[in-house]
């Protein structure tokens, strides 16, 4: 068909003919629904196919777009986005039937535009709310929606090109793509999946996120991006399972990375390159580090190069001055990141205003006693948090996730037998051990299973 | 509301100091620096209090007052929960 082949070879992105496996069904880029956008667009998706529609159609059409999963906006998030001159667009909510809902595995109808409740006449459907304010588009403008761990999602301007951080040539690879659409780690496995061939993506659907390791095998996915909570969770739900995954990049981000979780990855991936990225939808990727060591060398610290972020602690808190900002930042961003000096590196430990406990008058930082919790060879997550206590006005309490009964899944630590984990008296001992009187957990409470949010972290 | 009473308030705090490696004697009128029972183990007590209740104790009702003793604990704590 002469006229898709024009403008295919026009605008399509390099990688759109990359693999992607979505919701049971293998296909590429250009296989996906034809979305018809009026930009500004806010897209809520109800799958994760129509967020990848979405985020396909801006690559080529380059519409001002917002990607987000319905769950995240509330209704008054909706108005505020109409009020902004976003049309609200919902796709997928109808999903039971895959082939209302504009895809099938065999790809499109030669229509295109059968995207949920759409017809080819275009604006007919219900899942199309206008703006109130309507106004001009903004031609190559991306939202996200800030990850609201400081409270109400904010938008954050960013384009393809800001959004788009691995540029060097990659050694092929499939990746798995666990995040929730419209993230930015979520923008972060797109982007690079969209601009260059050979990155493939499996997609995991928020119901399939227990039982990812096995999709993944199926898939062969080599290469896998998450928080620490969603690597802990794995490696606590079925360690076996894990290890069947081929993997030959692991990648940490999204949360504070520390030693265990990356040694306990690096006892099951011996080959593998295992990363941690810190990054945010404010400042972009700002530090990656592939050693395999939690934090990173104090050496970068005021290091400036050009095109690169320069990285800073003041008063115990990451600055970070980026190329890659959101737009409307500039200059030193203060991310609200606890940066501690500890030998030769800089540890980032949590966020400034939930990491700090102050038990009558000693300052605790949660981070760092979470992380002598997770050392503990039959710790697999735990929590920190400050609770109000007489005379000393808060006390460091705990929650703990053991790892499960039976043989640990390579060497090291001693076999666990089963109703043989750790009790709290024993862990309260392992910390005092570790930590000055103050900063032990006084009251840790076991739970069976991690904690998760939509967003893989578990930090409320 | 569920009460503790004082003799379960003493087990309590026998927990708190077994977990410390110290013991609890029996003499209500032991003092609190020879048996080694700090601001966090009272600290932690009251927290175990609070848990077994379901109910957080008001600290600020009854006002300042020496507490020296094993029994001074035992005291404030039964009549901390009637606040």
């Amino acid at each position: 068909m002469s006229v898709g082949t024009a403008r295919q070879a026009a605008v399509h992105p390099a990688g759109a003919d990359n693999r992607i496996v979505v919701a049971g069904a293998t296909l590429t880029w250009r296989d996906l629904p034809e979305l018809a956008l009026p930009g500004p667009a806010a897209v809520l998706a109800h799958s994760a196919r129509h967020a990848l529609a979405a985020a396909h159609h801006h690559a080529v059409h380059g519409t001002e777009l917002l990607v987000s999963t319905a769950s995240r906006v509330d209704t008054g998030m909706r108005d505020e986005l109409r009020a902004a001159g976003f049309t609200v667009a919902e796709f997928g909510a109808e999903a039971a039937d895959p082939a209302a809902a504009g895809l099938t595995a065999a790809g499109l109808t030669a229509a295109g535009l059968t995207a949920a409740g759409l017809t080819a006449a275009g604006l007919t459907a219900a899942g199309l709310t206008a703006a109130t304010r309507p106004r001009p588009a903004e031609p190559g403008r991306l939202w996200l929606l800030t990850s609201g761990s400081t409270g109400r999602p904010k938008r954050v301007g960013h384009t393809l090109e800001s959004l788009t951080t691995v540029r060097g040539h990659q050694p092929g690879r499939t990746w798995l793509c666990p995040y929730a659409p419209g993230t930015y780690a979520w923008w972060q496995v797109v982007t690079l999946s969209l601009t260059q061939a050979g990155q493939h993506l499996v997609v995991v659907e928020p119901e399939q996120l227990d039982d990812w390791p096995a999709l993944a095998a199926t898939h062969g996915v080599d290469a896998a991006s998450g928080t620490p909570t969603f690597w802990r969770r794995a490696l606590h739900r079925d360690p076996a399972g894990l290890a069947r995954v081929p993997l030959r990049q692991v990648t940490l981000g999204g949360e504070p990375v520390d030693q265990a979780i990356l040694d306990r990855l690096r006892e099951l991936f011996p080959a593998a390159r295992i990363s941690w990225i810190y990054a945010s939808s404010e400042v972009g990727a700002a530090i990656v580090v592939h050693d395999g060591r939690a934090g990173f060398p104090v050496r970068w610290l005021d290091r400036v190069t050009p095109g690169r972020p320069t990285i800073g602690v003041l008063d115990g808190e990451l600055v970070i001055t980026s190329p890659y900002h959101g737009a409307g930042l500039a200059g030193p961003v203060r991310t609200g990141d606890r940066a501690q000096i500890l030998g030769d590196r800089v540890l980032i430990t949590g966020r400034l205003d939930s990491d700090e406990i102050n038990v009558g008058g000693s300052k605790v930082s949660a981070g760092g006693v979470r992380d002598v919790l997770t050392a503990h060879p039959q710790v697999a997550w735990a929590r920190v948090t400050g609770r109000r206590a007489p005379l000393l006005g808060q006390m460091v309490v705990a929650e703990v996730v053991p790892v499960p009964a039976g043989p640990p899944p390579t060497g090291g630590a001693a076999p666990v037998a089963p109703g043989d984990g750790p009790d709290e008296a024993a862990l309260v001992r392992w910390c005092a051990d570790r930590l000055p009187e103050y900063a032990v957990p006084r009251r840790i409470r076991l739970l069976t299973e991690i904690p998760v949010k939509e967003t893989l972290k578990s930090d409320v | 509301m569920k009460e503790l009473s004082r003799a379960q308030i003493r087990d309590l705090m026998a927990q708190v100091l077994k977990n410390q490696g110290k013991v609890l004697p029996a003499d209500d009128a032991a003092d609190l620096r020879e048996v080694g029972f700090r601001s966090l183990d009272f600290s932690e007590l009251a927290l175990r209090v609070e848990d077994e209740t379901g109910e957080e104790l008001n600290f600020d009702a009854p006002g300042l007052r020496r507490i020296a003793t094993v029994g001074d604990v035992l005291d404030f704590l039964v009549e901390l929960q009637r606040q």
